[in-house]
């Protein structure tokens, strides 16, 4: 089934070929006005009847994830069309994107805010138009149709209890943590730091830094930490590239760590089947773009109103904590 | 005819009317007044910082630091609201005049401690960020990050004349004041004589020292105003508002026709260049073309605004040489 993947790629690739050649149109057209003849062959295609939109954080293996889920759903039915957003990680730019697909006419909106606040007066804007919004994995203060997130908190604190009994129930552990500001980041920490305290009150957490999400950051904060706790036992990156960072620094130092990730994207699910990682939070993502993607056809097809979803819907995703153990019972096709 | 030819951006301003123009006719949506509305609101304090960039610019400088000094602004507005509860009269001021003192130090470590303005203003970049975070009431108070600012005075930042942002119209003032401080003032002069040829400037007697000091004062104000601008829109601040702004500011700034190399350049091209950047991205989005071929096309769009503009002021330039 790795094929599957394979193909996924080479279709995004062929897009974006496809769209670099109408921008080429564009930028070509553009040109050829500037000296009084302007082309108007170039038109986008017919917008399809239900539009929706998923403006992401930022592109990331997640997102991606959370795409092809989305798209795998609206396929089935032709006269659903797509648009994917890049939110580049900045708050105004989401912002502006979420007023740009509003104009457009999009019947739902995917988001998965930069700012749980700041997305809050663009949410009421879709509202007042009858636009549901469905939000991913981090969540807004403003009431919107749906919200779908990983378990972070209570994954996290499996993540804790598995590490401390890997580690002998005493020691010292260390976090490879996200930069402040985002939610999930302290979701997982609190949800690591509560765990340990329940389930292994004698291991002691002695560092929690920065490494900005990246593995070549990761192997380089390690490296420091390392150097004040030679002892250290254990190390959490709250996500996989900061622990698969934290794998390199340990394989290149010949050292023992025992070292979880979370997400559980395939790089990782790999390196624990390997040995080289203990384990990570694995969360079907494709899943959990399918899911908000039913939602999503339902709010736009079935009559309902968002509003009638009373209570904002809320599903935390299901999870496998992946270690050597259990690594195997995620199927090729559900790794993303 | 010597005024026409005299508006400055002449080139830049029909590139960008251009493009909307072709955005207009691809996609239905780009010709709606709601959508020229989205791009007023949504690019306007992206003017502001292109605007107040231009001053480091002209002088032959660089402010990186305008993005975190938006973050420093939002989070002092964050926590004056917030933590402290104070009227909108009181933290607006206090969040500009930490803005305009962050812009100070910059021009003060420039002329003071003769460092590089890229360097100096890198090392304020983390600096401010750093104070961001350390001051941040989402750390200190972490219930406070799902709270939103309800300031009257503040918010009434985001209303409308029709289908025009006020914001829109802040950001003209700080153009027009600009243009007018760059063009009509004995400081406007010093800062083209400063950017052109700044030796020469010292042996005119030019207080280079207060110059400098004051153009980065004006780019932390403008960074203040923007950061004004984006926690009326949010109704929230964030310890990474801002990051990489910078960088589309300087390339606005640009674009709108201020040289690198200092002494070249106004304060209304910035603007244009600010909204082409807006447009650019809203247009590609609604005619569809996918996220991961956008950043190549805005690059190629961008640099055909500068070469363009170049090309023809090049020209004009070369025509001018020979009739004299």
């Amino acid at each position: 089934m790795r094929t599957r993947t394979t193909d996924t790629y080479e279709t995004s690739r062929r897009e974006v070929m496809k769209n670099l050649a109408l921008g080429a149109l564009v930028a070509g057209s553009s040109g050829a006005a500037l000296t009084g003849t302007l082309a108007s062959s170039a038109r986008a295609a017919e917008p399809a009847p239900i539009k929706m939109a998923f403006i992401q954080f930022q592109p990331h293996t997640v997102s991606s994830a959370w795409a092809k889920g989305i798209q795998d759903v609206l396929s089935i039915q032709p006269k659903f069309g797509f648009q994917l957003l890049d939110g580049q990680a900045k708050a105004d730019i989401q912002i502006s994107l979420m007023d740009t697909v509003i104009n457009d006419g999009v019947n739902v909106i995917f988001v998965q805010p930069v700012d749980s606040v700041g997305i809050g007066p663009s949410i009421k804007k879709a509202a007042r138009k009858g636009i549901p919004v469905i939000t991913l994995n981090i969540d807004s203060t403003a009431k919107h149709a749906a919200h779908i997130e990983m378990n972070h908190y209570f994954g996290a604190m499996e993540i804790a209890n598995a590490m401390g009994t890997m580690i002998g129930g005493k020691g010292k552990v260390a976090i490879l943590n996200a930069p402040p500001g985002i939610i999930i980041r302290d979701q997982r920490t609190n949800g690591f730091v509560d765990g340990m305290k329940k389930y292994h009150p004698d291991v002691q957490i002695v560092a929690d830094q920065v490494a900005d999400w990246d593995r070549k950051k990761a192997q380089d904060v390690l490296s420091t930490i390392l150097t004040a706790h030679p002892d250290l036992g254990g190390v959490y990156g709250v996500n996989d590239s900061m622990a698969l960072g934290a794998m390199d620094v340990a394989k290149s130092k010949g050292i023992k760590l025992v070292i979880f990730g979370n997400d559980g994207e395939k790089d990782a699910l790999e390196a624990i089947e390997a040995g080289d990682l203990a384990g990570t939070q694995y969360t079907d993502v494709f899943q959990q773009g399918r899911f908000a993607a039913a939602v999503a056809t339902v709010l736009a097809t079935g009559g309902v109103q968002a509003s009638a979803f009373a209570e904002q819907g809320h599903l935390l995703m299901p999870y496998v904590i992946a270690t050597k153990e259990t690594v195997g019972t995620i199927q090729t096709y559900q790794r993303w | 005819m010597k005024s026409v030819a005299r508006i400055p951006n002449k080139e830049l301003a029909i590139f960008f009317i251009v493009t909307v123009a072709i955005f207009c006719s691809l996609s239905p949506s780009f010709r709606t007044g709601e959508n020229f509305e989205n791009i007023l609101v949504g690019f306007s304090h992206m003017g502001v910082l292109a605007v107040g960039q231009a001053f480091p610019i002209l002088l032959g400088g660089i402010d990186l630091s305008v993005g975190s000094i938006v973050a420093l602004a939002g989070m002092v507005g964050f926590d004056g609201f917030l933590i402290f509860g104070l009227p909108g009269a009181i933290v607006i001021p206090v969040m500009l005049a930490t803005s305009v003192v962050a812009g100070i130090f910059n021009g003060v470590l420039i002329t003071g401690a003769r460092l590089q303005p890229f360097v100096a203003t890198l090392a304020t970049m983390a600096v401010y960020r750093g104070v961001t975070y350390a001051i941040s009431g989402r750390q200190l108070f972490p219930e406070l990050a799902t709270r939103s600012i309800d300031d009257d005075l503040l918010l009434g930042l985001d209303n409308y004349v029709g289908h025009f942002p006020y914001a829109f119209f802040l950001l003209l003032i700080v153009a027009g004041l600009s243009q007018l401080l760059l063009a009509a003032t004995r400081f406007g002069r010093d800062v083209y004589a400063v950017g052109g040829n700044r030796e020469a400037a010292r042996l005119a007697g030019i207080p280079i020292g207060r110059t400098t000091a004051i153009c980065y004062a004006i780019s932390g104000f403008c960074a203040g105003l923007a950061a004004l601008i984006l926690v009326s829109r949010m109704t929230t601040s964030q310890e990474n508002l801002g990051i990489g702004i910078e960088l589309s500011a300087i390339a606005a700034a640009i674009v709108g026709g201020a040289s690198l190399q200092g002494g070249t350049g106004n304060a209304i091209g910035p603007v244009i260049g600010a909204f082409l950047l807006g447009v650019i991205l809203i247009g590609l989005n609604l005619v569809g073309i996918t996220t991961y071929a956008q950043p190549v096309l805005t690059g190629l769009i961008l640099l055909g605004a500068v070469y363009y503009d170049r090309v023809l002021l090049g020209r004009r330039r070369l025509r001018l040489g020979k009739s004299q």
